[in-house]
């Protein structure tokens, strides 16, 4: 496979409320980059800058200073929408990544649509349709006979696995997924999980995921990333974290930071 | 077939009395639509009814509605009072009368407190001065002319006259043109001060207060509040004239006023000439106030070293 | 108090509901569609009686004027999206900032070709204006004349572009707009322009609503639409409360906003037919809202009852 550079980030520095009581440098000095079809766990404690660094690549706010590179394109300075064509995002809360008061085919209709114009063109066609109907089914949660069923009728889990595949329904440069099974009982959790990892796989993405779960995220992926205080602290590839045990990753994260990391959402499993 | 005809002659005989009793028993139902709670209208309404009811005693009721200063309902209203089939209907301003007029090309409708016929109907007044249509009633201008003279008796002095005035109320306009015109001819320099609702009041007439004379014609939104006018206007020492009592009695010196009781009864004086005297409507010109009386505010005027000639009467 | 006389005074009821049913039409997509409180409508709703009386006061064709106050109703809703997205003001104080400049706006529209330069109140006599589209006169007869054929004919039209729009590509990112924010830039959807074109189209109706009431009763004046927002809502409130659980299709949902209107004028006609002093009127409209509001909360406090009830003889 080429090494194209999907995404870039040199130096990225963000500060929220500057010169204010609640003054907080969130992202000090970031810089990452990442090649077609890797997948990539990031890790951390609270407050260590995960979802302000994917915040910051999808466009919730803009940087300080830094590139900014997605797919070759420079797009610090374009807002969140514009950049919304190059992406696929999961979010923490499962009501964020859909439209509860709208159905399940016009959720995905909107999903298709991303990135492109839209016109006065009508409705759903019957082929579309049955494409949305395929895609549902190879989730395997029953949603492909409910396409006029309202999204807020769903459960969490089934809400969040929709939201991966609108994510993935128009096929994006760069899926952001943050922290996005956080919200789920384990059971549901995995599911979404495996349903991450087959998407991933099948369609060739490049992913960037944040998780609280150090045994996922060494389970997970090509390369894990450990942020603190705002910076990349430690970066393994695929062949380090194949050795690596959590109780190694502590102590490497120990010795790096100089600190004892007493999280324990990090430690459950 | 002699049961048959004298059958009928009975009949006949009882429908016959019937039509006579009930032609002695006319009855007839007014309806009065008014457009706001205010002391003005209120005393408007009060002459027209007992105007009537002094003529026509209980062959008359009263459908009394109040639109509560809300445009929308005088067209709702005005549909019910003409569903109804009133005899002859009374518009009480001149929303009312605009949306009575519009709602019946048939029933009589008298306005009254309205100020421009003219300009609220956008028609001419032949040479007799009725409207030539269903529409016919009584205006409360004062004569303009006479409350000028009026400033120029008790104010020779003064230069710059202040019209404050609501920019909202058709009636205050025309009669701030008018006064402009008359003012200035007298030597006087005329400054407008229009503000949109009770809210901007205030502080309109406090940059009113700059001139040496305010002068407020029948405005409703400024009779509505009259105390908030005072609190700046006393304080400021400038003495307002006013175009009818409510607004004087409130913070005026004083006023050249029209009774609005007195052009409620004329109102009524000329729907009972409809009713019962067979008159046209069409050619029944609008009638203006019967008589003007120069009033002061004992009150105010002493506050404000304002000398008052003996020929004026002081409001109670 | 018979009645006979209730249903002699229906049509203007129905007239005059009609009428603000188009209005809370363009509420609904601001208030529902959108998830915008927007104040603006007070005063785009006087705007579109002023371009309206002052073009057909000048000779112009009717149907002229209402797409043209149409069309200035789309400049006010305008107006209040870019305060509201350029200048990041709140969306209720945009709106309250709007219908504040459209009050002098409005002045200013009635008293085009006026030595004063602005004026409150414009007369549209239908004795002078025969070719008005809708007048209070007509309410009563069974001609064709009568308002309401022509009021039901444009309600339907309405409904069915409303329909066909929010069944877009675009009008759907437009209902995804007010339905989850976030989801709808993730999708690539500018939510700033969206805000805006909603605005828009909402003030556009009510601008259109206010051409159409100007001619009905005869006259515009500027204080025509003080307490619009609340007939409009109240109108949205109670077709939801009455028919939502029926009408669950789109279309039907805006009829019922529409029916919503109807039932609120009723109401009033039903207060007034009663005889009850006309000062209480304002008192009874907010007592009756406040029923109408308060219906769905208590039917959902009488099945937990009921549920309750259940358990305990379980």
């Amino acid at each position: 496979m080429a090494e194209t550079e999907m995404l870039m980030l040199q130096d990225v520095h963000k500060t929220f409320n500057p010169g204010t009581a609640t003054e907080k440098k969130a992202l000090n000095g970031v810089s990452l980059t990442l090649n077609s079809g890797d997948f990539v766990t990031v890790i951390g404690g609270n407050g260590a800058g995960k979802s302000t660094m994917l915040n910051a690549i999808a466009g919730t706010f803009h940087l300080d200073c830094g590139i900014l590179r997605i797919a070759g394109r420079e797009v610090a300075h374009l807002p969140e929408y514009k950049r919304a064509a190059f992406l696929g995002r999961v979010f923490q809360d499962p009501n964020s990544g859909t439209a509860a008061s709208m159905n399940i085919e016009e959720n995905l209709a909107l999903a298709s649509r991303r990135g492109l114009p839209r016109g006065l063109r009508w409705g759903i066609t019957a082929d579309e349709r049955a494409r949305y109907r395929e895609k549902l089914a190879a989730l395997d949660l029953g949603l492909e006979t409910r396409l006029s069923s309202k999204v807020g009728l769903l459960s969490g889990g089934q809400r969040q696995a929709l939201t991966l595949l609108m994510a993935t329904l128009k096929e994006p440069e760069l899926l952001l997924l943050d922290e996005h099974t956080a919200a789920l009982d384990p059971k549901t959790a995995e599911k979404v999980l495996s349903l991450t990892r087959r998407l991933i796989r099948e369609n060739h993405l490049t992913a960037l995921m944040v998780t609280h779960n150090m045994k996922d995220a060494l389970a997970l992926g090509n390369r894990t990333i450990m942020m603190h205080e705002g910076r990349i602290i430690l970066d393994l590839n695929a062949e380090q974290k194949q050795h690596m045990t959590v109780e190694d990753l502590l102590a490497q994260f120990e010795k790096v930071s100089g600190l004892e990391l007493a999280n324990d959402r990090m430690l459950l499993v | 077939m002699k049961k048959t005809i004298s059958l009928l002659m009975v009949l006949s005989l009882v429908l016959g009395l019937c039509a006579c009793a009930s032609a002695e028993e006319k009855t007839w139902q007014i309806g009065i639509l008014q457009f706001v709670q205010h002391p003005a209208l209120d005393e408007a309404t009060r002459g027209f009814r007992e105007a009537i009811t002094e003529k026509l005693g209980d062959k008359v009721t009263f459908i009394v509605e109040n639109a509560s200063g809300e445009v929308p309902n005088c067209a709702t209203i005005a549909s019910q009072l003409v569903s109804r089939q009133v005899d002859l209907i009374m518009a009480n301003a001149t929303p009312p009368l605009q949306a009575c007029s519009n709602a019946t090309g048939d029933i009589p409708v008298l306005g009254t407190s309205v100020t421009d016929y003219q300009a609220a109907l956008e028609i001419d007044l032949n040479a007799d001065g009725a409207t030539g249509m269903n529409v016919s009633g009584t205006s409360d201008l004062a004569p303009l002319d006479g409350q000028a003279n009026m400033v120029k008796e008790l104010f020779p002095e003064a230069k710059t006259v202040g019209l404050l005035y609501c920019s909202g109320e058709a009636n205050s306009i025309f009669q701030i043109k008018a006064m402009e015109g008359y003012l200035t001819d007298l030597g006087y320099e005329c400054r407008r001060y229009g503000f949109n609702d009770s809210n901007d009041l205030a502080s309109v007439t406090q940059s009113a207060t700059e001139c040496d004379i305010i002068y407020i014609p029948t405005d409703n939104t400024a009779a509505n509040n009259t105390e908030a006018i005072a609190n700046v206007v006393l304080p400021a020492q400038v003495p307002v004239v006013a175009g009818e009592e409510g607004v004087c009695k409130g913070c005026g010196v004083a006023t050249l006023t029209i009774s609005y009781y007195d052009l409620g009864r004329k109102t009524g004086e000329m729907a009972c000439e409809i009713l019962t005297g067979g008159a046209d409507i069409s050619a029944m010109p609008i009638a203006y106030a019967p008589q003007v009386t120069r009033k002061y505010n004992a009150a105010n005027a002493a506050e404000l070293g304002v000398a008052i000639p003996a020929d004026y009467q002081a409001i109670d | 108090m018979n009645i006979s006389q209730l249903f002699n005074q229906l049509p203007g009821a129905v007239a005059q509901g009609l009428i603000w049913g188009i209005m809370a039409i363009g509420v609904y997509i601001t208030f529902r569609i959108l998830d915008i409180a927007d104040l603006t409508v007070d005063g785009s709703f006087a705007t579109g009686g002023a371009v309206a009386a002052i073009l057909i006061t000048n000779g112009h064709n009717p149907w002229l004027a209402v797409f043209v106050a149409f069309l200035v109703g789309l400049a006010a809703g305008a107006v209040t999206g870019l305060l509201h997205t350029c200048m990041g003001i709140p969306a209720i104080l945009s709106g309250i900032l709007t219908q504040l400049a459209l009050y002098s706006v409005n002045l200013r529209i009635q008293g085009i070709g006026t030595d004063l330069g602005s004026r409150a109140n414009v007369p549209l006599s239908v004795n002078k204006y025969k070719d008005m589209l809708v007048s209070l006169r007509n309410v009563g007869s069974f001609s064709l004349n009568n308002p309401i054929w022509l009021l039901l004919l444009i309600t339907v039209l309405l409904i069915a572009l409303m329909y066909w729009f929010f069944g877009t590509e675009y009008g759907c990112g437009l209902r995804a707009v007010g339905a989850n924010r976030q989801m709808a830039r993730a999708q690539g959807i500018n939510t700033s322009a969206g805000t805006v074109v909603g605005l828009m189209i909402s003030n556009g109706l009510v601008a259109f609503s206010g051409a159409l009431m100007a001619q009905y009763q005869g006259f515009s004046d500027v204080s025509m639409g003080r307490g619009a927002i609340v007939i409009g809502l109240a109108a949205v409130i109670i077709g939801e409360v009455i028919f939502f659980k029926l009408f669950r299709n789109f279309g039907l949902r805006l009829l019922a906003v529409s029916i919503g209107a109807i039932l609120y004028y009723l109401v009033i006609q039903v207060v007034l037919w009663l005889g009850l002093n006309t000062d209480d009127l304002k008192l009874l409209t907010a007592l009756v809202v406040a029923l109408f509001l308060a219906m769905p909360y208590w039917k959902s406090r009488l099945s937990i009852r009921k549920l309750k009830g259940g358990v305990r003889h379980g």
